[in-house]
């Protein structure tokens, strides 16, 4: 058989093989699928004995040895798929270490002895682990208390995020009025302006109204950061869901809310907890507001932790190990959480 | 169904949850309310969180003495500017006393009581008489100095008592190697110890207040003079950044980037054999660091106007808006009368001369002598009393000493810190 008389997919099979470009992996996966076209003429070819592996076949042996080109094809989606797989993991790597370097760094360092945190040149390994930092930090004043209020603002704040974000999501995403999308642009409002340029009059209205220091004024001012990311992320959530489930709904005796409740919101759950831990970690972790409008009885934790700074000199190791130790239950929230997470995260890519 | 069960559930938990959370959340965790004037007996004090341990034993005492009780809101330095005038813009504030850096004294002025009775004839003469100045604004004094602070000169005590580099020294610069108390030497032991690795001083180009103290030193106001003009383009501040600048080549690379942390490392590590620093850090010097136990403590060097240190005091004042400003001043009274509690705190620091010449010859405080002789400096002096004081450090002289130290011509930038100066308080 000539040259010419060779099916498309095999000249191009040979011409693959015989040049291994850098992207075999993809050459490879289009030659396996352009030989399942041509099986018929595969199967009339010879299946004479392999040839000892020549480095560079000739067009004529390529024409001859189909069962052996079978093989390289195999050989070189196999080989492809190796170099894809350990690219990606080198890659995931790459960014595991770029971002869980810093925290890790935080955590050798809140098992360091004085003199060890501030070394130089800094080390990442303490040369002596010590657990004194953490009876430092948790044992200072007010610690406790700042814990149970983080988790007192975040988690109104995250209702609150929740409860306004929901409906206003869905009224948008459903009913497709001008003034909604007018109200969808004008949410992200808060968010293009400065946090401290809200945050001292923001202070100044709490406590007028009598809120001084409190979890609610701070859980208000903090929903003020989640909710336009909270409207605008079930909107999205709400967008994947087709009408036709609705109308299903509304046909088997539904109200439009009992349609909302019982099969839309079900539907929504996991863009839902998505939603929550963005709202639950952007107070959690906030710290202006909380400098600006918190003193005895509401102060969280992130103003504890930067309390170890002060102008006469830095506490590395009581800090490292309050921030380690705030930084648990973020964690375990996220691996509890974490199908729901992954579940409303793929939710918008369904859409269709 | 189970979606639906596992929602229901959710929701009711979520309510219930939202229901305790807001019934609860009328009291966090943290105390009682940080309400100004909530009781008569109990005062709010707004303190930097550094300070806090100084006025811890004061608060005790002033609950025995007076029966007023302390409540301290504690916040970092960098956000309680802020804080401060928030509140104050706002005229409703959740503290009686606050303490405030002497820097924002011009800025708060107007927010602040008056506190004149306190300032007894008795009370001046044990103030540093800088302090004294500062804490008088528009003729009246809005502030009782808490603690104060100033930059010392610190060294390796070992190295200095070693036989072999005492006769190195002597040798190459003919006098006796001892704590510096110039200019000259300064720069000669610096010099000297700069071999194997070491360094012998730091130079922070991160920070102004050193250079400022060489500036008074070299016989000048700081920046302004008394009539607000600015004097950063004399000679005196020329020869100061000149002097400052000489150091570079005996301190560790990247002096551009040097602040107090940095610097504070360095020495404590062993890198530095001298360090000008903050007289708290004598000590604040770790155990188990290489230097614990080998550090000497001498006043701040002395240029021709003699030796002169910027003072770093805080002062306790009482906002117009508190509805508690008799217990509020009571427990200031209390701060003055019983200020040698802060010594023991883990600062260590105090306002009146008394209070640090009770503790000046005990073992652990060697740094008290040089501190009240650096305090009592004839040109010793506080910063210039304008509220854009802040603004001026951060726009026009912390980048000008960070370009001299990288090596700027220091006429040039002088000149052009001046205008900027200018056009900020135009």
């Amino acid at each position: 058989m000539s040259t010419a008389d060779t099916p498309i997919n095999d000249r191009f099979a040979a011409e693959a093989v015989a040049y291994r470009p850098r992207h075999a992996g993809v050459v490879s996966a289009i030659l396996a699928t352009g030989t399942k076209t041509s099986g018929a003429t595969a199967g009339a070819a010879p299946t004479g004995a392999m040839p000892a592996e020549p480095a560079m076949p000739t067009p004529a042996a390529s024409g001859t040895g189909r069962p052996r080109r079978r093989n390289h094809h195999a050989e070189g989606l196999e080989a492809g798929k190796r170099t894809t797989r350990i690219l990606l993991w080198i890659v995931l790597a790459a960014a595991m270490v770029l971002y869980g370097f810093p925290f890790l760094y935080l955590l050798f360092t809140s098992f360091k002895t004085p003199i060890d945190t501030i070394a130089v040149p800094p080390t990442i390994l303490p040369k002596e682990w010590t657990l004194e930092n953490y009876a430092n930090a948790l044992g200072r004043n007010g610690v406790l208390a700042s814990f149970i209020n983080s988790a007192q603002t975040a988690v109104i704040s995250t209702l609150l995020s929740l409860v306004l974000a929901v409906p206003a999501a869905y009224g948008i995403t459903r009913y497709k009025t001008p003034s909604g999308r007018v109200f969808i642009m004008a949410a992200l409002v808060t968010r293009m302006v400065p946090p401290v340029a809200i945050g001292i009059p923001l202070a100044s209205m709490m406590a007028t109204a009598g809120l001084a220091d409190t979890p609610i004024a701070l859980s208000i001012a903090h929903t003020t950061i989640s909710l336009p990311l909270s409207i605008w992320l079930m909107s999205s959530f709400f967008e994947a869901v087709p009408n036709d489930l609705e109308e299903a709904a509304t046909v088997d005796g539904c109200s439009r809310l009992g349609a909302l409740w019982r099969v839309v919101i079900p539907v929504v759950s996991g863009g839902i907890a998505v939603t929550a831990i963005f709202a639950f970690l952007a107070s959690w972790n906030e710290f202006l507001f909380a400098l600006l409008m918190t003193a005895i009885r509401s102060q969280t934790t992130p103003v504890v932790i930067a309390n170890f700074q002060t102008q006469f000199g830095l506490d590395w190791g009581s800090m490292t190990a309050l921030a380690a130790v705030y930084s648990i239950p973020v964690i375990l929230l996220t691996l509890l959480l974490q199908r729901k997470i992954v579940a409303g995260m793929t939710l918008g890519a369904v859409k269709g | 169904m189970s979606s639906r069960t596992t929602i229901s559930r959710i929701t009711a938990i979520g309510g219930l949850s939202t229901a305790v959370l807001l019934a609860a959340t009328a009291c966090g965790a943290g105390g009682p309310a940080a309400t100004s004037g909530s009781a008569a007996s109990t005062v709010n004090v707004l303190v930097e969180a550094g300070g806090h341990a100084e006025l811890t034993g004061v608060a005790e005492q002033c609950k025995k003495d007076t029966g007023v009780s302390a409540n301290f809101v504690e916040l970092p330095y960098d956000g309680m500017f802020n804080r401060l005038s928030s509140e104050f813009s706002s005229g409703n504030v959740s503290f009686d006393v606050a303490a405030l850096d002497s820097v924002w004294l011009p800025s708060f002025k107007d927010a602040v009581q008056p506190i004149d009775e306190l300032f007894t004839d008795e009370a001046k003469k044990d103030i540093f008489p800088a302090l004294v100045k500062e804490a008088n604004v528009d003729g009246h004094f809005i502030g009782m100095p808490a603690w104060t602070n100033a930059e010392i000169i610190l060294y390796r005590k070992d190295l200095f008592d070693d036989a072999k580099n005492k006769a190195e020294f002597k040798a190459k610069y003919g006098y006796d190697l001892a704590a510096p108390t110039t200019w000259k030497q300064y720069q000669d032991i610096s010099e000297f110890f700069t071999k194997d690795g070491m360094y012998g001083t730091d130079v922070k180009g991160g920070v102004e207040t050193e250079w400022l103290a060489h500036v008074l030193q070299a016989g000048s106001p700081m920046v302004l003079d008394e009539n607000n003009n600015v004097v950063i383009d004399n000679a005196a501040h020329k020869d100061a950044l000149d002097f400052y600048t000489s150091l570079v080549k005996s301190a560790p690379p990247g002096a551009a980037q040097v602040d107090w942390a940095a610097a504070q490392n360095l020495f404590n590590q062993g890198k530095t054999a001298m360090t000008r620093f903050w007289a708290h850090a004598y000590r604040q010097i770790p155990k188990d660091s290489p230097v614990a136990g080998k550090v000497g403590a001498a006043p701040m060097i002395g240029g021709s106007a003699g030796v002169a240190g910027v003072p770093g005091p805080w002062y306790l004042s009482v906002p117009k808006a508190t509805k508690n400003s008799d217990a509020a001043k009571k427990f200031i009274k209390c701060a003055y009368d019983h200020n040698d509690l802060g010594i023991e705190s883990s600062l260590g620091l105090a306002s009146r001369i008394s209070a640090f010449e009770k503790y000046q010859d005990k073992p652990g405080y060697e740094s008290f002598k040089p501190l009240i002789e650096t305090l009592k400096g004839q040109a010793t002096a506080t910063r210039p009393a304008t509220a854009k004081w802040q603004q001026i450090v951060d726009t026009a002289l912390v980048p000008m000493l960070q370009k001299a130290v990288a090596g700027g011509d220091s006429a040039t930038l002088l000149a052009a810190a001046k205008k900027q100066i200018q056009d900020l308080l135009k």
